[in-house]
């Protein structure tokens, strides 16, 4: 604000900058951010209780549940990692598999899709979108009965191969609307220089698609790492266990130990915090600047 | 490498042509077979993947819901019996009752609060102040949604939970429940363990459609003395109807499925009072074994959601 205007015309004395708090006043803007912080603080609360309790012993919990209490302490998280970070190290195997496989698969599915024409191609595509329609709930039980008869319950092929199978539809049909919009000359000019399909397809298409896979492989962790049903009937030994299901195998071994059960819950967290803080930005950047309705 | 050359040449131009929609004689259906089969070899990996874990599953899904078939004994055709069993069977038609009232406040909460919180968001003068609120609202969903439940669970305990505790401090110890373990409240508590209702894609999605409307509308509508409210009313509302509508299916896609808050809160108790019909099929089919009757009602759900969703958007389509 370098010159406060009136709305006549006339200079206003400029020491108090009184314009830049009289506009804020009287746009409204005051009372947006009073409820949007109101709606924060509501967000945020079951996750600052959580944290606040995570540092109280059992008498400080019985004391006082719901303030901060002094000292606070951070052994819990000790206690808590003991129980929580191979269960976290599981996940990351479980959901970097799965991701590298839908992304390597489907990138290349999208792009023989989205590149080239041959008998069948409409007919096979349809039938990748009609999947996105079908809910994963419909296949829980046969899904569950297939894997059991493949032998591959209580093992980490019961929820990776399925997980691809799944996320495949999703990353195809947003991949397949890139690839069809990069320019046909970056393509032939490959080919004339004798690449071949798959050069093309690795030395071209891939990088230059970098951002949008990234897309892709953050919405296939999220839905992976999240999962709790299907581990829930496919996983039976603990040491197999993904964090969702791990959180409440710690929950009924910890129960009513509140400080060290909160604890776990936060180092569960921290994980999909680190994922975000990198791609925050890609996320909220996608959903807000594609026009999304129907 | 010297030798191939002139073959790779003719392919390269051969495919160029077909890009470009070129064709000389037009071939047999075989040959554009034989001539495609590297591209049908790529397609390899993702349809062995999806025949097996995704095709595969879907149809006998169905197939099974025609059959008795239950865990460890040989299954046999009964037609629609499972269907016929299901529709006399109290505890589904209690848990389609429920599923209806979850999937009714989720789509008013969910259609509603966002589009609230995002026209705050949009209306507020400066940008950095937007893109903060914008950021601050999609940050919840790094909370697992199993640690966001197990947190209300907390919340909701009798003896130690925050709610209760709450109570007590405010000096109302007799207004203290055991929230999920009284049949004519745990329902309710379930509701509101999504308090306060702002779904971070929801407001995104909203925002996105604000966005999306033309400087020169509100700019005229202020000329012509256009309250905040009129604007809202009459500009606003209007022109992100297919982002409602989106956010609209999104709800009902999701409170129609969604059974991970019954069965870890309450497991469908007190006495069957939060069961919903997917978890029911899940039980049947994993506790009791009943795989049959279980895909019956996976069947059903599906039906209906697919219904729902096809009917909303038929709707929507000739309003607009």
């Amino acid at each position: 604000m370098a010159i406060g205007a009136h709305p006549t015309g006339t200079p206003v004395p400029l020491r108090r900058s009184p314009g830049a708090v009289a506009k804020f006043l009287r746009s409204g803007d005051w009372w947006r951010h009073l409820l949007l912080i109101i709606v924060c603080i509501f967000l945020f609360i079951p996750m600052a209780l959580t944290i606040v309790i995570s540092t109280k012993t059992i008498s400080q919990f019985n004391v006082a549940p719901l303030s901060v209490t002094f000292p606070m302490h951070w052994d819990n998280y000790v206690t808590a990692g003991q129980f929580v970070a191979h269960y976290i190290f599981n996940s990351i195997i479980i959901s970097g598999v799965t991701c590298l496989g839908v992304l390597l698969v489907g990138s290349l599915t999208a792009y023989v899709f989205a590149r080239f024409t041959f008998p069948g191609k409409t007919f096979m595509y349809q039938g990748i979108l009609v999947l996105l329609m079908i809910p994963p709930i419909l296949t829980l039980v046969p899904a569950f009965l297939l894997v059991k008869n493949l032998n591959l319950l209580n093992t980490w092929g019961a929820l990776i191969l399925p997980y691809m199978a799944f996320g495949l539809a999703f990353a195809i049909f947003i991949l397949r609307t890139f690839y069809e919009g990069m320019p046909e000359e970056l393509f032939e000019a490959a080919r004339i220089d004798g690449a071949s399909e798959l050069t093309v397809f690795f030395r071209i298409a891939a990088p230059l698609s970098k951002s949008i896979l990234g897309v892709v492989a953050v919405l296939n962790i999220l839905g992976t790492w999240n999962n709790y049903v299907w581990p829930l009937v496919t996983i039976q030994s603990d040491n197999l266990f993904p964090l969702a299901l791990g959180l409440t195998a710690y929950r009924q071994a910890y129960y009513t130990l509140w400080g060290p059960l909160m604890a776990g819950y936060v180092i569960g967290t921290i994980p999909l915090i680190i994922l975000f803080a990198f791609t925050s930005k890609l996320f909220v950047d996608g959903l807000s600047g594609g026009a999304l309705k129907l | 490498m010297a030798q191939s050359q002139p073959v790779k040449m003719r392919a390269a131009v051969e495919s160029v042509n077909e890009v470009r929609g070129i064709t000389r004689r037009e071939p047999t259906l075989w040959r554009r077979i034989v001539r495609a089969r590297f591209y049908y070899l790529m397609l390899v990996p993702c349809f062995a993947l999806l025949l097996t874990f995704s095709y595969y599953p879907a149809f006998s899904a169905v197939y099974n819901s025609f059959f008795v078939f239950d865990y460890g004994l040989p299954s046999h055709f009964i037609g629609l019996a499972n269907f016929t069993e299901l529709f006399g069977d109290p505890i589904f038609l209690g848990a389609l009752w429920h599923v209806f009232e979850l999937t009714v406040f989720g789509v008013i909460t969910g259609v509603t609060v966002p589009l609230a919180v995002a026209e705050w968001i949009f209306r507020l003068r400066s940008q950095r102040a937007q893109y903060i609120y914008r950021i601050l609202m999609i940050w919840p969903a790094v909370v697992p949604e199993v640690v966001g439940l197990l947190i209300w669970q907390f919340i909701y305990d009798p003896d130690s939970g925050a709610l209760n505790s709450f109570l007590q401090a405010i000096g109302h110890p007799e207004w203290a429940q055991a929230w999920l373990a009284n049949p004519d409240l745990a329902l309710y508590a379930l509701m509101f363990s999504a308090f306060p209702f702002v779904g971070g894609a929801a407001v995104l999605i909203y925002l996105a459609g604000l966005q999306g409307i033309s400087k020169e509308i509100f700019d005229a509508a202020a000329i012509d003395g256009a309250s905040a409210r009129r604007r809202f009313w009459s500009i606003d509302l209007p022109l992100i109807r297919g982002q409602i509508k989106l956010n609209m299916v999104l709800a009902i896609l999701t409170g129609m499925q969604a059974f991970i808050g019954s069965l870890l809160l309450t497991n469908g108790g007190p006495l069957n009072a939060t069961n919903v019909p997917i978890l029911y099929m899940y039980q049947e089919a994993f506790t009791y074994g009943r795989f049959g009757y279980a895909s019956a009602i996976g069947v059903l759900v599906f039906l209906a959601v697919f219904l729902l969703t096809f009917v909303n958007l038929k709707v929507m389509r000739e309003k607009s």
